[in-house]
């Protein structure tokens, strides 16, 4: 079976002023999504900038990442198993990610 | 990939964000209680952007406050490296484990609620405090509990901080005399929070019973405690007592259903259980307070309630008592409810007379309301009419007025 990445970014002005009350229904939700059997495998990215290396004149060039305060950051993970892209689409429309105001990007594992 | 149900105890994240921000608070000092708020804040926000991808921790609690205490104390590190001269930013007490037991933390709240029931800060405030700091409400969510405006409410919290810091209030336990008023002013708070929940409203919004559930739970905690007391068990029981009935006090069509017409099978058992156990309790000792005697009489309502038989001449006897101590014109208009039962509705007309003329109760539609009842008993419809009408002109509630309104029709 086909498999994909779903890459989720966060809008954390979306969720940073829910109630505690909020995010945990919020928790709920995402976690009612996370295990479901099409899930192969997810990672959490740890809240930082990162790195990015750039060539510069042959050698590498390194800064901070792309994600400052104001940029949707980064934040995770999921493998998923799906048919075909619309199925994979389907499910990724599925997650509380958008409803909180988050963006996914899927793409599809090679030669899956 | 999350493994575990990833079902959370109910209220998880609003108890943990209370638990925290007192913890923090003691840890970073009274006068920097926002920044408390703020961490525990982002600790909850850091639950729901890691657990969804690594499942729920084995032991939420203990990862919330690990996260919470790196976070401080990440914070107090920027700091001292921002100003060298700042030594006194250290954390204050000796920190404990993260995963210490947690009667630590429940002595933390405790402080907090002391705290947020000062003197110096006027009770709306403390009220609005203690659902923010302790209870874990988000200002929106206060607002909404109170029917009030979020700005409000904001208001009364920048006012309560500002006297926190002005007047240098601390997390230390009041001692002696000092903290028995305290402890009072703390029960007087729990009790105005429950009734504010307990006050029936149109659209009935889950948020007004987190009230009643929040003002048992610090009740609870109390009792719990060093701080226990024969009057802090009896608060304890009428809270619990009378939650116990709040499942059936409105029908499915929102509307109010009278005490002796409720579904018992709706009361909840475990309530019930938990509010005679502190009623026993309370009744230890020699104290007899204004709760003791309420709590009396939630625990006849329920037993009548159970029984199929009201025990009127003992609900009596409790509002003639209540009705010393307090003094109150919403006491004797209840007492009369009971006068109705026991002697007729004749008497009870007779005992709410000098209430007419109360300034307090002039606008208060149960007055009326009591009066059209005890008239329509004594089938003297028009005068009965005409005091539904009027109290139907007061202020309360849609499901009251449509209560109201069915009794006018019995008037015809």
């Amino acid at each position: 079976m086909p498999q994909y990445i779903l890459l989720l970014y966060e809008n954390r002005p979306g969720v940073s002023n829910l109630s505690p009350e909020e995010m945990q229904k919020a928790t709920e939700k995402y976690m009612a999504w996370a295990k479901m059997p099409f899930t192969k495998g997810a990672q959490r990215l740890a809240p930082d900038h990162g790195r990015v290396l750039r060539p510069n004149s042959g050698k590498a060039k390194v800064t901070d990442g792309p994600y400052g305060e104001t940029k949707e950051a980064l934040g995770g993970y999921y493998l998923i198993e799906a048919s075909s892209y619309d199925e994979a689409v389907q499910r990724a429309q599925a997650h509380p990610h958008i409803e909180y105001g988050g963006v996914i990007e899927i793409r599809q594992v090679f030669g899956t | 990939m999350p493994d575990g149900t990833g079902e959370l105890v109910e209220h998880l994240f609003r108890q943990m964000s209370g638990r925290m921000t007192s913890h923090l608070a003691r840890l970073l000092g009274s006068s920097r209680l926002d920044l408390a708020e703020e961490i525990a804040q982002e600790t909850i926000l850091r639950a729901l952007q890691t657990w969804p991808y690594h499942g729920v921790p084995e032991n939420p609690p203990a990862w919330l406050f690990r996260t919470a205490r790196n976070l401080a104390l990440d914070q107090l590190r920027h700091e001292r490296i921002a100003d060298h001269k700042q030594q006194d930013l250290r954390p204050r007490d000796s920190t404990p484990a993260p995963d210490a037991n947690l009667d630590e933390f429940r002595d933390d709240e405790l402080r907090m609620i002391l705290m947020c029931c000062h003197p110096e800060i006027p009770r709306e405030s403390s009220v609005a405090l203690s659902l923010k700091t302790v209870g874990g409400f988000s200002v929106r969510e206060i607002a909404r509990a109170f029917l009030a405006e979020e700005s409000a409410i904001a208001q009364r919290l920048v006012r309560a901080k500002r006297q926190i810091r002005d007047r240098g209030l601390t997390l230390d336990l009041p001692r002696g005399e000092e903290l028995q008023s305290r402890l009072d002013a703390v029960l007087e708070t729990l009790y105005f929070i429950f009734n504010e929940g307990y006050a029936a409203h149109e659209g009935e919004d889950l948020i007004r019973r987190d009230l009643c559930v929040e003002a048992l739970r610090l009740a609870r905690l109390i009792a719990a405690s060093s701080l226990a007391s024969p009057k802090v068990h009896a608060l304890a029981a009428l809270l619990a007592l009378e939650s116990a009935r709040l499942p059936a006090r409105v029908d499915a069509l929102g509307d109010l259903v009278l005490l002796e017409n409720q579904d018992h099978s709706l009361w909840d058992q475990q309530l019930i259980a938990l509010g005679f156990h502190h009623f026993s309790v309370s009744i230890s000792g020699e104290e007899l307070s204004e709760y003791h005697v309420q709590a009396a009489i939630a625990a006849e309502h329920i037993r009548g309630g159970l029984s199929g038989t009201m025990d009127w001449p003992a609900i009596l006897h409790h509002y003639g008592q209540l009705l010393e101590m307090s003094g109150s014109p919403v006491v004797a208009l209840n007492r009369a409810v009971a006068v109705a039962k026991v002697h007729g509705a004749e008497y009870a007309l007779a005992a709410i007379e000098p209430l007419l003329a109360d300034p307090a109760l002039r606008e208060y539609y149960l007055l009326l309301a009591a009066r059209g009842h005890f008239l329509l008993e004594l089938d003297r419809r028009e005068e009965a009419a005409a005091c539904f009408r009027a109290a139907l002109e007061r202020r309360c509630s849609e499901p009251e007025r449509r209560l109201l309104r069915k009794k006018l029709k019995e008037c015809e």
